[in-house]
């Protein structure tokens, strides 16, 4: 009798007990993830409480329960309106580039690279390709503009020069050329600093395999098609699905800085809406509304893409 | 026994900050007091910082005013506006005797200011008669309450040496030109093309006709406003105010503003204007002017001082530009002088806790009076500046001193150390004697100029460029301000319908600007059509009826 009934507990106490035995052999551990846990609980957890803004008639200053709620007529007033969804398509339109080519070159950067012998230049290809990263829109913004200036930009001497135009182009005042610049100037600014966890991921790789694959003929190029590649595809994946949970949060200071009223129609995209319909006009719910809208379609499409890798690669970052 | 020691540590530190609050806190509930000497205390509050302010003010400015007054200020300088120290005032309900604030909703509706209507009236005649019967007028809070919470800071009929907006021409060529007429707009196109024409490059770089500074706002105060400057119309903002029957209007939609923007066009399709001209940056722009090969540009003043400075350093004082008061054509002037009458909304209060508000009001008085504005511009006569048959005169070794000591304001108590808490005349402005009120005098203006802007403004027969403008006399002082410092109910459709507007104007006026000539009804229509989509006629109404209420709360 006795016996069973303190199987039984144990039994049923056991999770609970392991979880204070572990605890209480990692009190220090717990004690010391403290910080880091209550850091993301006040600046990620708590601001959500701000959300209740988008469904009031928020006016700064005056006490939550004075405040006017309105339900979802901000949601609908968003939903209504005809440069949100102009504002939408910029912001897709420029994240899919954004991922088509800002994710395949830093990859295939990262191959090339550590295919080279010398090392040297591989040292200094990688430092400087990734420089650009700190270097701020504003400055990256002024250099491309001078580029395709029409008026000794660089860009127009060359091809004007080769022959190729008869006239300088106005790259900057046509909108179909919007997207394009935007795509180029961030890959310039960003590709060395992506490739880097591609680097790490690729000296991570067993150099056994290289040999054994050299003994078996394989050249260079069926080298990094079934070595490289597979041992990176982990990291890869990994990498696509988090920026395919970015991609609605595109940010708004490539577009602010490189547009100009032309080509203003291609150029305004949904942070930039929200800052100027929302903050600019003291439109704080209305603003609220909008980042609610991007948050909501940003977590549905990373779940979204776990979920399939998951499904074909057994890949996931939950 | 470590840990014990690390606790008291915490504890100890807790305590400080515990008490360093209190004194803090002690230190604005500072009320008036009497000092030792018989001096009245009266702290004040402002937003703006002041590095040049003197302890007990212990300057020959302040220890007049001092003598004159038995006032001793005991102030507080914030460095941001009092965006945060208002508030926490509010909250607090310990308020210092006056704060100068930068728009003053906050303390009002916290019932911290005290009505100063009827002090001015019985205390105060040098207020009366600084801001006279019309400027009082303005100063009421609004239609429920007359009460007047703020005294305006700002300078009265002020009058800038350098008008505000025109077309900028390059002294080379009107002198090459034999300095033509340079009335309409047509006029610049001529003398643009004819000198572009004799003179494809400049220093060996293509010459550009006309340019633009379109970066961001920019492209309202330039290139836009260009609208109604160039028909008659006085700066206010996005809209036009009918001045008979305060009907506003958007301004693009006068009809009369498509023949200037036509003429844009026009520009466009001869090749004279720089074809990066929507496209460049705020450096991109003053780097070509500053290169000596822009011919010409049209904006205000404000985007003009970096490459006139930058040329003038340069030694190409030949390629420095001269402002001309441009029209779509004779009919027209420009209203650049037209006053706003005063400014109001920032300024100077009293508040509830002020113990003798009759003291504070006739301090106030004090530095509005006559003497008073002389000695805060001028200084001691004697010792700052002397007498010469009636006429004041800073002497040789003075000036130098004011030019060059970079601590002369803090070593005098002159200018905007005082000045800042009353209301002041601007320049321009004559006392009994005849004389300007402030240091900024035509002559001065005259002997800054180099002698290239001398030659042409004597071929023009004027002494300054000002003269060349229409002066501030011919124009009625607009009773409702300038339209674009009423301030907008937040959250209401007119802020978003005028967002709205100005999102299309800045996207379709560039477009019709660069159409093909035959194109340009085409694409103005399409703009008139997007502004109507976007229920334009309704903000109007709603713009109107405020004009209105500001121009019947000011007319009573």
């Amino acid at each position: 009798m006795d016996l069973v009934t303190k199987k039984d507990i144990t039994k049923k106490k056991s999770r609970l007990s392991v979880f204070w035995k572990g605890f209480k052999n990692q009190k220090m551990l717990y004690l010391m993830s403290i910080p880091f846990v209550a850091w993301v609980f006040v600046f990620n957890y708590l601001p959500v409480w701000g959300w209740t803004m988008a469904f009031q008639n928020y006016i700064p200053g005056k006490a939550f329960w004075e405040q006017e709620w309105v339900g979802l007529q901000h949601f609908i007033q968003l939903f209504q309106d005809e440069r949100f969804f102009l504002a939408l398509r910029n912001t897709l339109a420029m994240s899919f580039l954004g991922l088509l080519f800002g994710f395949t070159i830093p990859i295939i950067f990262a191959i090339l690279l550590n295919e080279v012998r010398n090392s040297f230049f591989k040292r200094v290809t990688q430092t400087v390709t990734y420089l650009p990263h700190f270097v701020s829109w504003v400055v990256v913004a002024g250099i491309v503009t001078k580029m395709l200036s029409t008026d000794g930009g660089i860009i127009n001497d060359l091809l004007v020069g080769m022959g190729i135009l008869d006239q300088p182009y106005q790259f900057m005042a046509d909108g179909k050329w919007f997207w394009g610049i935007v795509t180029v100037s961030d890959i310039w600014k960003e590709m060395g600093w992506n490739a880097i966890i591609f680097l790490a991921a690729i000296a991570g790789l067993d150099p056994q395999l290289y040999e054994a694959a050299k003994v078996d003929g394989a050249n260079r190029f069926r080298q990094i098609w079934h070595i490289t590649l597979p041992g990176i595809r982990p990291t890869i994946l990994v990498v696509l699905i988090l920026n395919i949970g970015h991609l609605i949060q595109i940010g708004f200071e490539k577009q602010m800085l490189l547009s100009n009223p032309l080509v203003i129609e291609y150029a305004e995209v949904l942070e930039l809406y929200a800052l100027n319909y929302g903050i600019g006009l003291g439109q704080f719910s209305y603003g609220t509304a909008i980042g609610i809208f991007n948050s909501v379609v940003s977590i549905v499409l990373l779940l979204l893409a776990n979920g399939i890798f998951k499904r074909y690669s057994n890949q996931s970052v939950m | 026994m470590r840990l014990k020691k690390l606790k008291l540590g915490f504890i100890l530190f807790f305590l400080l900050l515990v008490v360093a609050c209190q004194d803090s806190g002690n230190e604005t509930t500072n009320k008036s007091e009497t000092t030792s000497d018989g001096l009245t205390t009266l702290t004040v509050f402002d937003s703006d910082a002041n590095p040049d302010w003197v302890e007990e003010m212990e300057t020959p400015v302040g220890k007049r005013i001092k003598e004159d007054t038995g006032v001793l200020l005991d102030p507080e300088f914030d460095i941001e506006g009092g965006q945060t120290k208002i508030p926490l005032m509010i909250a607090s309900g310990d308020y210092p005797d006056m704060i100068v604030s930068k728009g003053a909703d906050q303390l009002v509706d916290a019932d911290a200011l005290i009505d100063l209507a009827p002090l001015i009236d019985e205390h105060a005649p040098n207020l009366k008669k600084m801001l006279g019967e019309d400027g009082l007028n303005r100063l009421k809070w609004s239609e429920e309450d007359p009460s007047i919470y703020v005294l305006t800071t700002a300078p009265v009929d002020n009058e800038q040496i350098t008008p505000s907006y025109g077309a900028w021409i390059q002294h080379a060529v009107v002198k090459e030109l034999d300095y033509p007429k340079i009335r309409t707009l047509d006029d610049l196109k001529n003398v643009v093309k004819e000198y572009k024409e004799l003179h494809p490059t400049i220093d060996g770089q293509k010459t550009i006709g006309l340019t633009m500074n379109t970066d961001s706002w920019r492209i309202q105060s330039s290139f836009l406003n260009s609208g109604f400057m160039m028909t008659g119309g006085s700066d206010d903002g996005e809209y036009y105010i009918n001045p008979d029957t305060y009907e506003a209007t958007l301004h693009y939609r006068r009809s009369i503003e498509k023949e200037v923007f036509k003429w844009w066009n026009e520009m466009n399709s001869e090749g004279l204007i720089d074809p990066e001209m929507f496209v460049q940056k705020n450096d991109q722009f003053e780097a070509k002017l500053a290169s000596g090969r822009v011919l010409a540009t049209i904006g205000p003043d404000y985007l003009m001082a970096n490459p006139q400075q930058a040329l003038r350093e340069a030694g190409m004082e030949e390629r420095m530009y001269g402002v001309y008061p441009v029209t779509l054509n004779e009919e027209f002037k420009n209203r650049s002088y037209q006053s706003n009458g005063l400014q109001v909304g920032w300024g100077i209060s009293i508040t509830k806790d002020c113990e003798d508000p009759v003291k504070a009001i006739k301090f106030l008085d004090y530095l509005a009076s006559e003497e008073t504005q002389i000695m805060l511009n001028w200084g001691i006569e004697g010792e700052h500046y002397e007498i010469k048959d009636g006429k004041r005169m800073i002497p040789e070794d003075e000036w130098e001193k004011r030019n060059s000591d970079k601590d002369y304001l803090k070593k005098t108590g002159i200018g905007f150390n005082f000045a800042r808490f009353a209301p002041r005349y601007g320049d321009g402005v004559l006392d009994s004697t005849g004389q300007p009120f402030t240091t900024n005098t035509r002559e001065l203006a005259i002997q800054n100029q180099t002698d290239t802007e001398n030659e042409v403004l004597k071929a023009y027969g004027a002494e300054l460029w000002k003269d060349l403008f229409p002066s501030a006399e011919e124009f009625p002082v607009k009773p409702w301000g300038a339209a674009y410092n009423i301030s907008i109910p937040a959250n209401s459709e007119l802020q978003t319908i005028n967002q709205r507007a100005l999102d299309i104007t800045k996207q379709l006026v560039p477009k019709a600007t660069l159409a093909d000539p035959s194109n340009f009804n085409v694409v103005w229509e399409e703009y008139m059509t997007a502004l109507k989509n976007v229920n334009i006629d309704k903000a109007e109404d709603e713009y109107t009826e405020l004009i209105r209420q500001k121009v019947e709360l000011w007319s009573e």
